[in-house]
């Protein structure tokens, strides 16, 4: 899988920093999953943070604080890993990478949701998310995503197939940044359909007939 | 016991106490990590807007973090200051958050078995911390200083504008260079 579109710095900066909302995170989890040199550029952020924190001048702790933290290594064990988190029955979404079915697997989703001919999205629970939102849009082969327009901003990471719009092709572990500036209409690429994980702030606004439509039914 | 508090030792040896808690739950090579790092993890967390009672907390459950976690440590992955990095970065969180954060993160570190190269085990853990510090003495004064305000201390750039009085615009380009130039001199690294 080549990825071509990465997200931009600021954003990749804010991940490693772990200031990113949680949808917007899950999306750039996604992309790393399917790219290498995203994946280097979060370890060197990483490593830059550690020689940072080296390099802080130490502030005074509590002179008990040892002994408080050896209070607590007394009081529990070592773990070897993560620990499994309940997910949604195992349930495999068909196309999807051994890795992204492994990072979306701990979500809980609503059903697939009809939004157009030819597209579906599907709601990801993420309560500790206020203001935005994050789902999958299911697109078929040769489908116009609706035109559309944001009142935020928009981070797309296509998860299978692939879509176009006037900034080139996006694959799989391809990121699409979209501010409120953007106006576009992406057309999936004939042959399979396409699954992007999407994040989104603000509003979605359909434009066209088809958008006022649809508009008080899709709750996007 | 005979530790300094905040006694700067070699970054190797940070390597080898996490090494050593991890082969051996060393409670002394626990105590001399804690020294230097629990009051810079509580300086970080004040900096980043934390209160010092619970920056403090934090702090210690970072370096509790660290002995419970110690066997997945990986020196020829991250040196021990990154991963504690890493570890105070997710406690940041609030705990709601927590675990799911963590797991997101750990999609950067997983392997992928046709196109990484193999890491590169020669290189000293200490060899690669001196080599980020040398290219982020590289930076401009100016571009090293939003490095240290936006990823570091995870201010927003619309804040960061604000502190430093500049254009919104030039916040995000100066992190660009700052992210291409380091990027630029530290591709091999990891």
């Amino acid at each position: 899988m080549t990825v071509t579109h990465h997200p931009t710095e600021a954003t990749l900066a804010a991940f490693a920093a772990g200031t990113l909302d949680e949808g917007r995170m899950l999306v750039v989890a996604a992309h790393l999953a399917a790219c290498p040199e995203c994946r280097r550029t979060v370890r060197m952020l990483e490593a830059t943070g550690g020689v940072l924190l080296d390099d802080l001048p130490p502030v005074d702790v509590g002179s008990d604080a040892l002994a408080r933290a050896m209070a607590e290594i007394d009081g529990g064990g070592r773990d070897a890993g993560l620990s499994a988190r309940p997910g949604r029955g195992g349930e495999v979404i068909p196309g999807l990478s051994p890795a992204h079915q492994t990072l979306l697997a701990s979500y809980e989703m609503g059903p697939w949701r009809w939004v157009g001919p030819g597209v579906s999205w599907r709601q990801i629970e993420t309560p500790t998310l206020p203001g935005g939102r994050v789902f999958l849009l299911k697109a078929a082969g040769g489908t116009a995503l609706p035109d559309h327009t944001h009142t935020g901003t928009e981070l797309t990471c296509v998860l299978t197939g692939a879509f176009r719009h006037e900034h080139g092709r996006y694959g799989p572990g391809d990121v699409d940044e979209a501010d409120d500036e953007v106006d576009h209409t992406p057309i999936v690429e004939p042959g399979g359909e396409c699954i992007c994980l999407v994040a989104m702030q603000g509003r979605l606004k359909l434009n066209g007939l088809l958008g006022k439509v649809l508009q008080p039914f899709v709750r996007l | 016991m005979a530790i300094v508090e905040g006694a700067k030792g070699s970054v190797r040896d940070h390597d080898r106490l996490i090494e050593a808690i991890a082969a051996r739950a060393d409670r002394e090579a626990f105590a001399a990590l804690f020294a230097h790092f629990a009051p810079r993890v509580k300086a970080f967390l004040m900096r980043s807007g934390t209160a010092a009672d619970l920056a403090e907390e934090l702090a210690q459950e970072t370096l509790v973090t660290v002995w419970r976690k110690a066997a997945l440590f990986d020196a020829s992955k991250a040196g021990a200051s990154a991963w504690i990095f890493a570890i105070a970065r997710n406690l940041r969180i609030d705990a709601a958050r927590r675990q799911r954060r963590e797991m997101l993160h750990a999609m950067a570190e997983e392997p992928e078995p046709e196109l990484a190269p193999p890491p590169d085990h020669d290189m000293e853990a200490g060899e690669r911390q001196k080599r980020v510090r040398a290219a982020l003495d590289h930076l401009p004064g100016e571009q090293r200083r939003i490095v240290e305000l936006s990823f570091f201390e995870g201010r927003a750039h619309g804040d960061i504008a604000g502190l430093l009085d500049i254009p919104l615009g030039t916040v995000k380009s100066r992190l660009r260079l700052a992210m291409n130039r380091m990027r630029s001199l530290l591709g091999d690294l990891t």
